[in-house]
């Protein structure tokens, strides 16, 4: 399914090898500059450098990066059309009276105000896709674990990474044997069905849960997994190349806070 | 419900992070104790933190900066509490948000307050009201989950709204109408996952009782009783 296609790309990716400081470095950094940017400049030129970087360096098919990045951009766009109808200021282009509590129009600010959350989401969205395209999630429970979150936590989280797995692959066994036995041949019937399915899901990963923890405990486990981590060096260069290019995103974000898309002085 | 990346400016963000963060401190402290107390919970605390996972996946495209989903966290906050269910919250939607780019990193703090806290308080306030009375138990499992589910929606309105007040209206006039949108995908939907999440405890009542009456559920004797009619 999608998010097992996701982990097995990041697996697989062209930066598999670099450390996953590094990369964390430049994704959480882009997040955070995108979220405090004031204007649409840095998130939208953030969004463009990162997507060469993914198709780049991360070597991922442009084809499957742009399927990937539609999905949420066409949230995205659903959501920015109602904040232009909802938000006002400045000279009105159009405007509808619905009911006496709520008018819709769009304005020259609604406008910019739109297009502005539209490139951050656009921002976020290509820094969030760099973290999860190229760090696989066993990377970063061993970042977890350097950064003293709590074991408790780190544990249930690989717990319920794996009890992830385990229900996909029983959700597969079970639909099919339901179609088999026309199980979704009417819409009754489908409903019922599944409810079914629902059901011996829960009970079925539960149990394969329960058996994975005990052939957990058969070898010693303690409450705490073993984790064993490949460690890739940090290199001073990328850290060094990075920690410039986020400087250089937060000069940019100063010096365009106050470019907007349509000019507001007409 | 998930709000995007990116959807909500910088001081909101942080906002509701400091807001979240001590029910997830006190939700680890209680996830240790309980822990501590039986190992035999662990199964349970992965299969619906699975179950959340799988639930609040499937999502509908709604127009308010979100989408339209069921939670599923109704069944782990009859079972464990509203204050462990948030600490599976903040679990599930990190991953959500790494597999799926579903939800995203700076606006977890918002997104576990509306699933994570407001949503199973709410359930686990009608179900502790209606616990010890007469009705029956899956009529409060329903019950539960289906406001859990409402309050989630709720709490999500707020945030949206508070971030983008209507020009005319303010934040009471942009949260109705972001309300309103959610309300009609959104009571059928909370239905729907109150049926099926009543239909995976009573699967659980039929086959591992005894847990329940361990985690103090249910009173034994109701367990028992309901057993008794199948």
């Amino acid at each position: 399914m999608y998010f097992e296609l996701l982990e097995n790309i990041a697996q697989n990716n062209g930066m598999r090898d670099i450390s996953p400081y590094t990369k964390l470095l430049l994704g959480l950094g882009c997040i955070l500059i995108v979220i405090t940017s004031p204007g649409y400049i840095v998130p939208l030129f953030i969004a463009i450098t990162l997507s060469v970087c993914i198709l780049g360096i991360g070597k991922i098919p442009v084809r499957l990066y742009l399927t990937l990045l539609s999905i949420p951009l066409g949230f995205a766009i659903a959501s920015v059309i109602v904040i232009v109808l909802v938000t006002g200021g400045g000279m009105t282009v159009f405007s509808l009276q619905v009911t006496n509590w709520l008018s819709l129009s769009v304005t020259v600010e609604s406008l910019n105000e739109g297009f502005f959350v539209f490139c951050r989401i656009f921002g976020g969205m290509c820094a969030l896709f760099f973290i999860s395209l190229t760090t696989p999630m066993t990377d970063l429970f061993s970042v977890m674990k350097r950064c003293y979150i709590p074991m408790v936590l780190i544990d249930l989280a690989m717990l319920i990474y794996r009890f992830i797995f385990i229900f996909m692959e029983k959700a597969e066994l079970i639909y099919r044997a339901q179609v088999m036995r026309l199980g979704y041949s009417t819409y009754r019937e489908a409903i019922h069905t599944s409810g079914d399915l629902a059901g011996a899901l829960f009970l079925a990963s539960w149990n394969a849960g329960e058996d994975l923890i005990k052939a957990m405990d058969c070898r010693c486990y303690s409450g705490q997994f073993a984790l064993l981590s490949k460690e890739t060096p940090l290199q001073i260069r990328s850290v060094l190349l990075i920690c410039i290019f986020l400087g250089f995103c937060c000069t940019l974000e100063v010096i365009t806070a106050d470019y907007t898309i349509i000019p507001v002085s007409i | 419900m998930h709000i995007m990346e990116g959807f909500l400016p910088a001081t909101w963000c942080i906002i509701w992070w400091i807001i979240a963060l001590p029910f997830l401190i006190y939700g680890i402290i209680e996830l240790k104790r309980i822990l501590n107390q039986n190992r035999e919970y662990l199964p349970l605390l992965g299969a619906t933190g699975a179950f959340i996972f799988i639930l609040s996946a499937l999502k509908l495209p709604s127009v308010t900066g979100s989408c339209s989903h069921p939670t599923g966290t109704g069944l782990s906050t009859i079972c464990f509490g509203p204050f462990i269910t948030s600490v599976i919250a903040l679990i599930v939607l990190l991953f959500q948000s790494l597999f799926l780019a579903h939800g995203g990193l700076s606006v977890l703090g918002a997104n576990i307050l509306s699933m994570g806290i407001v949503g199973p308080l709410a359930g686990y306030a009608i179900y502790r009201f209606l616990k010890n009375t007469a009705l029956s138990m899956y009529i409060t499992v329903f019950a539960a989950c289906v406001v859990a589910d409402l309050f989630t929606y709720l709490m999500t309105s707020i945030e949206l709204a508070l971030a983008y007040p209507a020009e005319i209206g303010g934040i009471a006039g942009s949260f109705t109408l972001f309300f309103g949108i959610f309300a009609i995908t959104q009571v059928p939907l909370a239905i729907v996952e109150g049926v099926v999440l009543t239909l995976v405890f009573k699967y659980i009542v039929q086959l591992k009782p005894d847990i329940l009456v361990s985690l103090g559920v249910f009173p034994k004797e109701k367990i028992e009783s309901a057993r008794s009619e199948f």
